[in-house]
């Protein structure tokens, strides 16, 4: 007779994935890397928040009728061009090199139609990008790749690069498949080559020494438009006090979810703190150091929806900032070209091949034939209706707790889930409403 | 046409760095040959995005970022120079008569800087192209993640030195500490050698006996698991 069937006993310390990471890097021997973000199932996470919106104690606005304001502005009374945004999102820095062409393509005509901005990422200016995206951000990072005046000269913002939530603490990996001809030239390599790019800028190191170059930065641009600062969310507060004292307009980070083209997984795993662990943390520094007005915080890291970017808004950011969203809008995991997924090894939802550049839909690849696979005009159109269909989420959840203006939400807007995320954010736990239960006083 | 000022001096003393520039930058574009900054007392960032060509004197030490992000100007600075000196330089010429301190010649992508004193560590870190020159000694990772150009050392260099460079070469006249990941010693072409002897006799520096050329032994281009001993201190 059969035995009965029953679950696998999988021991919780050598758990099947423990087992296979282990014979991988027995075979590879480096570490592990991916695209993408962690898979951790176990982080408190923004869904551990929920809105508490108007009822007889609040009135909430027409969703029909009544204007919400969406729009925020980088540098004002700061910089003499401030980046004026239509909607409190950002496209995060994700390079050519990294994405295809015809996902910058398609990422930038997204962002113009809605009024927001992209942002060139690792490896220089393509100079499309420049040409299809209204308000450009230039990232000038530890690389330097590609990096010229002309091109700062050409930015809307300039954001120094010190770090990504994927990866704090460590510098940027291509690997040689997407060092193609043209990414190599861009960036001053040999094509194919592995690129490491360094963790540290090369002329400056501590936050005295920022200072110094910020000023030469704003000399670049004439004063004239706002510069940030990116870390990844680890030690968020000092982070932004000593940005803040730097004088930045405006301070980027995104949390250990924070995507990414390529890290070692187990960076991505167990280095940085959780995106909504950081962002109260960040906004009672700037609030310490009295420059939350001015000073402009904007949060990435596993930003899937309206719901989470209210959410970084009510806990104190002004502004979210998307990489991976937008991707998957593109086409990123859709369950086309089956094969080829297989044939990296894995399927459409849990891919994070995009380290290989062999992405199945296109768009983090540098071959030909698979670029061809991502139609820009489609695929940008997907992207613009899933951005506007996130801005009409960030309304529904300020015009439902009664704000004009999704600046205006606040903590006082939500519960805490979970007692953690409580303890993190300040934002009382549901059913509690911020008293001791009555039961307690006798 | 109003005749324009051969030499155009400006006293820094009480000025904003803002207006200092501004003012070579004007200079620059109504064709003025020459402008010599007086009294520069360590200033940071003085001649940063001058674009148009231009010769500058700066008659003192200067700070953090001397001509950094710069195209086709000239540069004498007659002092010493803070970190990252002629940063990002695209076109033209940076001479330091002292020394240099950190990053000097920072991920240029062309022109030449030339330190004659010493100069501190990672000199010419990520040089994208052109070429650094230091008459003295250099310091710890001389050359790191360089991946192009051209470094000329006439003293000694500290360790690490050419640490990840992923091309270009480093021509070293002293002794060498240590060497850094991923790079070889070999000896230079006799082309080169001549063209590094035009050089420094152009600048007037003298020339050590001999040079050794570092360069990059790809070892660190492409992950090799077979390779780990190279790779563990890297990746
Ligand atoms: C494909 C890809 C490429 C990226 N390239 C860069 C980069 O060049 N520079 C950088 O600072 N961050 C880079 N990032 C990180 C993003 O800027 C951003 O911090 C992150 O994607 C935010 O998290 P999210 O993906 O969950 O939205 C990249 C991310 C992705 C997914
Ligand atoms: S589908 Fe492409 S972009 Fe998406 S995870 Fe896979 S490789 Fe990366």
């Amino acid at each position: 007779m059969k035995p009965p069937l029953r679950p696998p006993t999988y021991s919780g310390v050598w758990h099947p994935n423990a087992i296979d990471e282990i014979q991988e890097k027995a075979e590879l021997g480096r570490y592990q890397i991916r695209g993408q973000a962690t898979k951790r199932h176990d982080l408190p996470s923004l869904d551990d928040l929920v809105f508490t919106p108007a009822g007889l104690s609040r009135m909430a606005l027409e969703g029909y009728r009544e204007k919400c304001d969406t729009r925020v502005t980088i540098g004002e009374g700061r910089v003499k061009r401030p980046l004026v945004l239509e909607r409190p999102i950002m496209i995060a820095g994700m390079s050519f090199g990294a994405l295809s062409i015809n996902a910058k393509r398609a990422l930038a005509i997204a962002a113009t139609r809605c009024g927001i901005s992209t942002c060139t990422g690792e490896g220089g200016m393509h100079p499309e990008e420049r040409q299809y995206s209204d308000k450009l951000v230039v990232q000038y990072l530890p690389s330097r790749y590609g990096t010229t005046p002309y091109d700062l000269k050409k930015a809307d913002m300039i954001e120094i690069g010190a770090g990504q939530g994927a990866k704090p603490g460590t510098g940027g990996v291509l690997l040689g498949l997407k060092m193609s001809d043209e990414v190599a030239a861009m960036r001053d390599l040999p094509p194919g080559v592995d690129q490491r790019s360094g963790c540290r800028h090369p002329d400056w190191m501590g936050v005295d020494d920022l200072y110094m170059k910020l000023e030469e930065l704003r000399e670049v641009t004439n004063y004239e438009v706002p510069i940030s600062i990116k870390v990844g969310a680890a030690r968020i507060a000092n982070d932004v006090k000593l940005a803040a004292k730097a004088d930045v307009d405006a301070i980027v980070f995104d949390g250990m979810e924070g995507g990414t083209a390529a890290s070692p997984t187990i960076q991505l795993d167990h280095a940085g703190i959780p995106t909504v662990a950081a962002i109260a943390e960040a906004a009672e520094a700037l609030y310490e150091m009295g420059k939350k007005e001015e000073i402009k915080l904007i949060v990435g890291g596993g930003i899937k929806n309206g719901a989470d970017a209210a959410k970084c808004i009510a806990l104190g950011a002004d502004i979210v900032y998307m990489g991976t969203a937008p991707m998957i809008a593109l086409n990123c995991h859709k369950p086309i070209y089956q094969e080829d997924y297989e044939r990296l090894g894995t399927t459409p939802y849990e891919c994070q091949h995009c380290h290989t550049g062999l992405c199945p839909v296109g768009i983090t690849t540098q071959l030909p034939k698979l670029i061809a696979r991502l139609d820009v005009e489609e695929a940008a159109q997907r992207v613009e209706n899933f951005l506007n269909a996130m801005t009409m989420e960030l309304q529904l959840f300020a015009r439902s707790c009664g704000k004009n203006k999704v600046s205006d939400l606040d903590p006082n807007d939500m519960r805490a889930l979970t007692r953690d995320v409580s303890l993190m954010t300040g934002v009382p736990m549901v059913g509690l409403n911020g008293r001791t239960p009555m039961w307690a006083k006798y | 046409m109003a005749a324009v000022k051969k030499t155009l001096s400006i006293d820094c003393v009480g000025k904003p760095t803002r207006e200092i520039n501004a003012f070579i930058r004007q200079a620059a574009d109504d064709g003025v040959p020459v402008v010599e900054l007086l009294n520069p007392q360590a200033r940071h960032n003085l001649g940063v995005c001058v674009l148009k060509p231009i010769h500058i004197v700066i008659r003192g030490h200067v700070g953090y970022y001397a001509a950094g992000l710069s195209d086709h100007i000239t540069v004498e600075i007659h002092g010493s120079a803070g970190w990252g000196v002629g940063d990002n330089l695209m076109h033209g010429e940076v001479v330091v008569h002292g020394n240099a301190a950190t990053s000097a010649a920072p991920s240029i992508r062309g022109g030449t800087v030339v330190v004659k004193g010493d100069a501190g560590p990672r000199s010419g870190i990520s040089l994208k192209s052109g070429l650094l020159v230091v008459g003295g000694n250099s310091g710890y990772m001389t050359g790191f993640m360089m991946q192009k150009g051209r470094i000329v050392v006439c003293g000694n260099t500290a360790k690490a030195l050419g640490d990840s460079m992923y091309q270009g070469s480093i021509f070293i006249g002293g002794s060498i500490e240590e060497l850094g990941s991923g790079c070889e010693i070999v000896v230079p072409e006799a082309d080169e050698l001549d063209d590094i002897l035009k050089t420094l006799d152009h600048y007037q520096i003298k020339a050590p006996k001999a040079f050794r050329k570092i360069r990059s032994d790809k070892s660190l281009w492409n992950f090799n698991k077979h390779d780990f001993a190279a790779w563990k201190d890297v990746l």
